[in-house]
């Protein structure tokens, strides 16, 4: 009797143990995933439009298509770089998270290829949601947006 | 074709080749919607007070209010009929001093640029037409406010007294990049017909009757790495000019050989720029007076950002005529003109002020020693020229 009885015990103490435990973990970790949705809903992600043929780029290849020196996507087809204006907050987290460059570098990049003759300027767009716009209807367009306004009109590309 | 109307100061080859070059996409692409839709439309105006104490510097600098005859307004169109095809050029307006004519608008650059390659390692391409010289880190965009740390550059290396000679070239031009494991390096050449503005002729000669001319294509080259976050930037450039010379029937031969190393450290705050250059000159033939001299011309520059709006500038800045005469005593031996006319040292210090993207207004003050590159057009006997000198500058510049 004796040892049955205790055979039976253990395991329904263990799963009552157990469920306390998960409980306890899934409400710990919904909290968790909840808070880090909320920081992370202004992380800057890279996005393009969707016939971009391309998940991932290597930080090198972005900063030198959003300094407006590559022009062409490797199929072939013209780049369309958009940014917000210099000193948008995102556009200086963009700057700095993304290419590791400051603003101000970039704008001096752009001119000096626009008044030499060596290039042209990034397209501008003032707000965030004009940004998702943009990019959801432009062929072959490149920009970034917070995490917040990704959606499936738009592509999200990996910086590595 | 208002494109060619806006080239017809100049005289034709560039601006024939742009309109062949223009007439041709067009053509062949009836100038469909697609390209309309890449045109670009840029400017830029800065007007400048220059006020001395002694010295004339860009128009009578040293008298009533000072001289309001330093201007500036650039504008440049672009366009691209294929994605790796560009159309780019700009018409420049620029008064310092001089005539009032000198403001005439001429074509600054005109480019058909093609690249054969644009990969995620490698981009090469070619232009043709007028094409600026990459000489240095500033000189491409060196009529460009916003592109100045100052509102002068250091006159040094980039000397505004004989300007023409290193601004622009006609012919073809190649560009490479690579990228390498800890940054990208860039090539940049070109061999065209160098631009021999009336400048040269006041400037070059001690006001001696000469009539200049290209005498063949010159070479410019120049090798430029740039860190991954462009906190570092190092640079060559090397040029090759050679002039004919005509003193009243007399033929001669010019030719001008610089080196320049450029040297930037960037943070976010700050940075620091030197550059160095060896700039050898020679004349031979039937001239008033024949020589062989190799200047050197160095400054060492600190950009401070207080805010995003506001930079300060501090600057010493070098220039010596002869190195093997750099007290100009030689010179001023054989009755050529004061010893301090071939040196110049200049400590700057300025103010930027961004209120907006588009506005930018500057201060900036100079104490010189030497009238090295003090333009003869604004002082004709260099006997009168102070030795010591002050300038100060207040600029407004717009953007578009």
């Amino acid at each position: 009797m004796h040892p049955s009885m205790s055979r039976q015990a253990i395991p329904a103490l263990l799963k009552r143990t157990l469920r306390y435990a998960l409980g306890h973990l899934l409400v710990w970790s919904m909290c968790v995933s909840q808070a880090q949705a909320q920081t992370s809903d202004d992380e800057i992600r890279v996005v393009a439009h969707p016939d971009v043929a391309l998940q991932s780029m290597s930080r090198d290849t972005t900063r030198a298509i959003f300094a407006m020196r590559q022009r062409t996507w490797p199929d072939g087809r013209a780049i369309q770089v958009f940014v917000l204006p210099n000193r948008d907050p995102a556009h200086a987290r963009f700057a700095k998270e993304q290419l590791n460059v400051y603003p101000h570098q970039l704008q001096l990049a752009w001119d000096r290829m626009v008044f030499s003759g060596m290039g042209q300027a990034p397209h501008r767009v003032r707000s965030l949601t004009e940004m998702h716009d943009k990019i959801a209807t432009t062929p072959g367009a490149l920009g970034y947006l917070e995490r917040a306004y990704l959606d499936d009109a738009i592509q999200v590309i990996s910086v590595e | 074709m208002t494109r060619s109307k806006s080239f017809r100061w100049n005289d034709g080859s560039v601006a024939t080749l742009l309109c062949i070059g223009v007439t041709a996409f067009t053509a062949t692409k009836g100038l469909a919607n697609d390209t309309l839709r890449t045109a670009q439309l840029h400017g830029f105006l800065s007007q400048a007070l220059v006020i001395t104490d002694d010295n004339d510097f860009f128009g009578p600098s040293s008298t009533g209010a000072g001289s309001a005859e330093y201007t500036e307004l650039g504008l440049n169109a672009s366009l691209r009929p294929y994605p790796n095809v560009l159309l780019a050029a700009q018409v420049l307006s620029r008064r310092a001093g001089g005539e009032g004519s000198d403001a005439k608008p001429t074509l600054d650059y005109g480019v058909v640029d093609y690249q054969l390659t644009s990969s995620h390692d490698r981009t090469l391409g070619v232009q043709a037409g007028r094409f600026k010289n990459p000489f240095g880190l500033y000189n491409q965009t060196r009529d460009m406010a916003f592109t100045r740390p100052s509102i002068l550059l250091p006159q040094s290396i980039y000397f505004d007294r004989t300007r023409s000679i290193g601004l622009a070239a006609d012919g073809i031009g190649v560009y490479a990049e690579q990228r390498v494991p800890a940054g990208t390096l860039r090539f940049r050449s070109g061999i065209g017909q160098p631009q021999t503005g009336s400048d040269l002729e006041e400037q070059l000669f001690w006001g001696a009757q000469a009539s200049i001319s290209a005498a063949g294509p010159s070479v410019i080259a120049q090798l430029l790495f740039e860190s991954d976050s462009g906190k570092f930037v190092a640079a060559l450039s090397a040029a090759d000019v050679n002039l004919d010379i005509d003193f009243s029937g007399q033929p001669a031969d010019f030719g001008f050989q610089p080196w320049i190393l450029s040297l930037q450290y960037n943070e976010d705050l700050w940075s620091v720029t030197g550059e160095y250059a060896l700039r050898n000159q020679h004349l031979h033939g039937s001239a008033p007076r024949t020589f062989d001299a190799t200047g050197e011309s160095w400054y060492l520059q600190y950009e401070r950002r207080l805010t995003p709006e506001w930079s300060w500038l501090l600057r010493y800045d070098s220039l010596v005529n002869d190195r093997q005469d750099r007290s100009g005593r030689q010179y001023e031996r054989s009755g050529l003109g004061p010893g301090y006319s071939q040196f110049a040292d200049d400590i700057t210090t300025g103010v930027q002020w961004m209120p907006t993207a588009n506005l930018m207004l500057a201060a900036e003050y100079h104490y010189i020693d030497g009238t090295g590159w003090l333009p003869t057009r604004d002082n004709a006997n260099p006997w009168e020229a102070s030795k010591h000198w002050n300038m100060l500058l207040l600029q407004l510049s717009l953007r578009f």
